[in-house]
């Protein structure tokens, strides 16, 4: 594989709730234009990489680069409070379990994901694009979200953080909860978008699905990745070229 | 029966209250903040009007420009000194609150101290006239304080659902977890919040003084009553409280024409209460729990 | 240059004896010592606990001095036997009590103190008093219920109006004031408790606000309460008019210093017993687990409320008749506004906190009188330092600096920690054999040592002579490697005798073959010693 640049670099993170560690001493490279696939089972620290990434939990010890800048410190400050910051040097969250404003509309909520200037201010194309991948909201624009269904949710969820050009894309278990053929659709869309300059990390339980579709499968078990150290371990894929 | 005198005095009412009202609504719902400083912001904005009454100009456009912005500016002080500090530490809605409260106490001393006990004037903004509507007559204060509050309402509640800092806010207001998620800021937001409700504190000010004396403590009553107008509304949505601000201005003009103007309190909070007792989250509180910062 | 020399070279009588340039000697605890070295500054402020000893008496602990008919103690006791000194020693496990009998001599005492001829001083000293006592209702029922209501001077001014209302219209006497004045109390607080039972927190907190204003605005437009002479006055007084001025301020401090004890008593009582323990089971968020439980948290915080409505409505006709009278101020936003300071400054929920915060306002309140508003400034812009900074106020400090203490500690820690060294706490508790930490611990700080031992002149040693006896440098390095576990471990793979050799390392797992580390082929046995040696070293250096 060339050298590409790297888009998400962590180095030695450790991450963890109080007196129990989550996360041990994790190395993990993400490189410009992959899409890697994060599987494992629930509780083994998925998420909470990715909190950690975004700042949303404490880290204690490591150091994590976002596009070869250093982003969060492991000083405990409130955990959230620089978040938006981290958000803006190009990081797309698409949480577990929707966040979701409940009040605002679809249209809304697909504006709030525009946080660079020139997302919002090519917003009305950039929902086109959107309604391209997911069509079935065309006509749910005016409703509020708290009225959908949770299928529809979640492709509210995917589409706000598409609207904005990020650095790397960080989607935690998108077919959560939804039906077998709704989730397939909706890993179908994020396969199929064009990535170009960043990266993408799909957290997901369901090894078949992502099966041959993304670049790289690594596995978390306990909170240390296991699939890139030792070749001789079957979940390791590459994408035929 | 003078219903129409009745009615017209309790629109103004509902009018300058509502103002208030849905200032402390966007600021609790948004921020998580009760803002107790808004009798200081009140008071200092009609100060600041005053001082530009006096040095600068008599133009009343001028005089209310100035009054919204001193109260921009107010807001955006209490929101570096309460907000900022505290929005992140453990028990922030009280420590909110208290502090708030601080900023009050000492800000409205100051103001006594500086400008001096002596109750201020403000020159009528909207002129002397006066013209006759449903048979009767309204000053030109009473039929501008109606105007003006509802133009800038309506231009406040657009720009909250056009822009991308009203986005923002709504957003803070619903979901503030997801809202950081999305790059928005939490204090950057606060400030635009404070400053907003703020200039709608110093538009009440300068409207409630064409009726009423200027003073370092006449923020008081207005905001409590804001308060208690918010309250009743619910936090966290403007129907809610434009409703509860018609019915309790509608209240205090029935009482103080029947009764007097001594009873107008107990009928209020008899009032409130009564409500509150009825539907503990007002009347359309949209927050099925009280927001945890 | 110190120099080794070689013992074996002393068998061989005809040769020199060798001496073999080495390091200069270090203690291997040196590296210990300073690991342990706890380099954050610490002031010997609240460093460490230390408990003054008290000679044991030689009488047994059980016979001592007691509350008839309690079993409780004066001052509890811990005795120990100390084996150093070989004698019996006492701690006082709580020293409370002596600073709240220190502050009840001090109260008694003070109008001795106090410069002679000071007016001020004393009637703000019996001020202090009253709403020392005021506060520690509010403090009842903000702390220990959990009810934020700012109604408290609502009732308090309800007690005082109704009950100077009645002395002048009816001419009661003083206790049937202070009866009267309860009764007030409990009333209005069956009537501010109603909105509490379905209220939340501020919504609570905000309707009460509302009603102190209602009161203030009715008061100040009611004819009947004196609103033409801004206040109502007359009411009957315990002291009498008769006498001198100084001894009328000295006998209201002391009726003033009697309310605040039975203040005190009243919280204690509160507090300390039965409604208190119940409270405290359901604070904020435990509600459920108490409801669970089965208990009634909901009516003991209406009762907690309730008795200190009475107690306030009791405090407000002893204002009325302390004062003669009674005005608006009571119910002006400002008097709310300093209450909630003195007991914010103090610290939110303790009986010292409010009786402290109430001291410091009143202080710069009365005493201070000659800034101007100034002083009420100064007194907001505490409120707001405290509430920014200080978590439970000025009696809070002590636990808020140990908390802060504690994180920077752990902080350092962290920082400190390294893959593979010593264990962090979240470690620790998840690794099944606890010996692991000693050990990781230990290695840590011997391998942190003998990377002080490498040095030119060490592996120059090794080179001359692998085998045999080495310099005492030397030699703690040569025993660390060979004492490594067996994962992991360089060998020596014999690819043609005397001529190639090769370095692998060993699996440590039974059945798996050792791998090969490098491709590179020495030609003898000693040049295969010097390159695992090089390589051994190279791995210390790094890890």
């Amino acid at each position: 594989m060339t050298d590409q640049f790297p888009v998400l670099q962590i180095d030695g993170l450790s991450a963890g709730y109080g007196p129990m560690r989550v996360i041990h001493d994790l190395d993990l490279v993400v490189s410009a234009g992959e899409k890697v696939g994060l599987v494992g089972l629930n509780g083994h620290g998925k998420s909470t990489l990715f909190l950690a990434i975004a700042g949303l939990t404490h880290w204690q010890r490591g150091s994590i680069k976002l596009n070869e800048k250093q982003i969060g410190r492991n000083r405990s400050q409130g955990p959230g409070r620089y978040t938006h910051q981290i958000v803006h040097h190009g990081l797309s969250l698409i949480p577990q379990g929707d966040e979701i404003f409940q009040g605002l509309t679809v249209k809304d909520h697909l504006d709030s994901g525009a946080y660079t200037k020139s997302a919002w201010r090519n917003r009305a194309g950039r929902r086109k694009e959107i309604l391209q991948i997911f069509p079935a909201l065309e006509q749910l624009m005016d409703t509020s979200v708290g009225r959908l269904s949770g299928g529809e949710r979640r492709m509210v969820a995917i589409g706000r953080g598409l609207m904005a050009k990020a650095s790397l894309y960080l989607v935690d278990e998108p077919t959560l909860g939804l039906a077998p053929k709704l989730g397939k659709g909706v890993l179908e869309a994020l396969f199929d978008i064009e990535l170009g300059e960043s990266a993408m990390v799909i957290a997901e339980q369901n090894v078949a699905l992502l099966d041959g579709r993304v670049d790289r499968i690594i596995g978390m078990h306990v909170g240390k990745l296991k699939g890139e150290a030792a070749a001789s371990l079957a979940y390791q894929t590459k994408r035929e070229i | 029966m003078d219903w129409s005198y009745v009615i017209i005095n309790a629109i103004v009412l509902a009018c300058i209250y509502g103002t208030l009202a849905i200032g402390v609504s966007i600021t609790w719902s948004s921020l998580g903040l009760i803002n107790m400083s808004f009798g200081f912001i009140f008071s200092f904005a009609g100060y600041g009007a005053w001082l530009v009454a006096q040095h600068i100009s008599h133009n009343g456009v001028v005089i209310l420009a100035s009054g919204i912005l001193t109260g921009a500016l107010g807001g955006v002080i209490v929101c570096a000194l309460a907000f900022i500090p505290l929005h992140d530490k453990p028990n922030f809605t009280i420590r909110g609150m208290i502090a708030t409260l601080a900023i009050s106490l000492f800000g409205t001393q100051a103001l006594l101290w500086y400008f001096g006990p002596r109750v201020k004037n403000i020159p009528p903004v909207f002129g002397y006239g006066s013209i006759k509507v449903f048979g009767s007559t309204m000053t030109y204060d009473k039929v501008g304080a109606v105007l003006t509050s509802i133009l800038m309402l309506t231009a406040v509640l657009l720009w909250m659902k056009s822009s991308r800092r009203g986005l923002e806010i709504r957003a803070m207001m619903q979901n503030p977890h997801a809202a950081s998620i999305v790059g928005i800021g939490v204090r950057r937001t606060g400030f635009y919040v404070m400053a907003i409700t703020g200039g709608l504190a110093g538009l009440a000010s300068v409207l409630l003084s064409q009726t009423y004396y200027l003073q370092a403590f006449g923020g008081i009553t207005p905001m409590i009553k804001g308060l208690s107008v918010a309250l009743c509304g619910g936090l966290g949505s403007v129907t809610g409280v434009v409703i509860a601000a018609v019915i309790l201005g509608i209240n205090e003009a029935m009482t103080s024409r029947f009764w007097g103007g001594q009873y107008v309190l107990i009928t209020q909070f008899g009032l409130i209460i009564l409500i509150l007792l009825i539907r503990p989250r007002g009347i359309a509180g949209i927050l099925d729990k009280a927001r945890e910062a | 240059m110190p120099t080794w020399k070689d013992p074996y070279s002393s068998w061989d009588p005809t040769g020199p004896i060798d001496e073999i340039p080495t390091n200069e000697w270090r203690s291997p605890e040196s590296s210990w010592d300073a690991a342990r070295e706890y380099k954050v500054p610490t002031h010997p402020v609240g460093r460490l606990r230390y408990y003054y000893k008290w000679p044991g008496h030689g009488k047994s602990l059980w016979n001592r001095l007691r509350y008839f008919p309690t079993r409780r103690t004066v001052l509890r006791f811990r005795g120990e036997y100390n084996p150093k000194t070989l004698r019996r020693e006492n701690t006082i496990i709580d020293k409370r009590p002596i600073w709240w009998m220190l502050g009840f001599v001090a109260l008694m005492v003070a109008p001795f103190v106090m410069p002679e001829g000071n007016r001020v001083l004393l009637s703000a000293a019996a001020v202090f008093s009253i709403y020392a006592a005021i506060n520690l209702c509010w403090t009842l029922v903000i702390g220990t219920a959990g009810i934020y209501s700012l109604a408290t001077y609502a009732i308090v001014g309800a007690g005082a109006y109704g009950s100077a209302y009645l002395s002048i219209h009816f001419g009661l006497p003083i206790p049937l004031m202070l009866l009267a004045g309860g009764l007030i109390g409990l009333v209005f607080g069956i009537l501010i408790a109603i909105p509490a039972v379905r209220l939340e927190g501020f919504y609570y907190a905000l309707l009460t606000l509302g009603v102190v204003e209602l009161c203030r605005v009715y008061i100040i437009q009611s004819k009947a309460f004196g609103s033409e002479i801004g206040g109502l006055y007359g009411a009957a007084s315990y002291i009498p008019e008769a006498w001198d001025e100084f001894a009328q301020l000295r006998l209201g401090y002391y009726a003033a210093a009697t309310a605040l004890v039975a203040a005190l008593v009243l919280f204690r009582f509160i507090n300390g017993k039965r409604l208190g323990r119940l409270l405290r089971m359901a604070p904020e968020k435990r509600e459920a687990f108490a409801e669970a439980t089965g208990v009634n948290y909901r009516v003991a915080r209406i009762q907690v409320f309730l008795i200190s409505s009475a107690a306030l409505g009791v405090i407000g006709a002893f204002y009325a008749s302390h004062f003669r009278g009674a005005s608006p101020n009571l119910f002006g936003f400002d008097t709310v506004a300093m209450g909630l300071a003195m007991l914010v400054i103090g610290g939110l929920g303790r009986a010292e906190g409010a009786v402290l915060g109430t001291l410091i306002v009143v202080f710069i309140d009365r005493v201070l009188i000659d800034l101007g508003p100034l002083r009420i400034v100064l007194i907001g812009v505490l409120m707001l330092f405290v509430v920014l900074f200080l978590r439970g106020g000025v009696f809070g400090i002590k636990a808020q600096f140990r908390v802060w203490r504690d994180k920077k500690k752990s902080e350092n820690r962290s920082a400190r920690a390294e893959k593979g060294g010593e264990m962090l706490p979240e470690e620790a508790t998840e690794v099944r054999d606890k010996d692991e930490l000693a050990f990781r611990r230990y290695d840590k700080n011997q391998r942190d040592f003998l990377k002080t031992l490498v040095s030119d002149e060490v592996i120059e040693e090794f080179k001359n002579k692998p085998l045999g006896q080495h310099s005492e440098a030397l030699e703690r390095l040569l025993t660390y490697f060979r004492r490594q576990p067996m994962v992991d471990k360089y060998a020596i793979k014999c690819v043609e005798p005397f001529k190639a050799y090769q370095i692998v390392a060993l699996s440590g797992i039974s059945g798996v073959p050792p791998r090969l580390v490098e491709d590179k082929i020495y030609s003898s046995r000693e040049d295969a010693w010097v390159g695992v040696f090089t390589r051994r070293i190279q791995d210390l250096l790094e890890s």
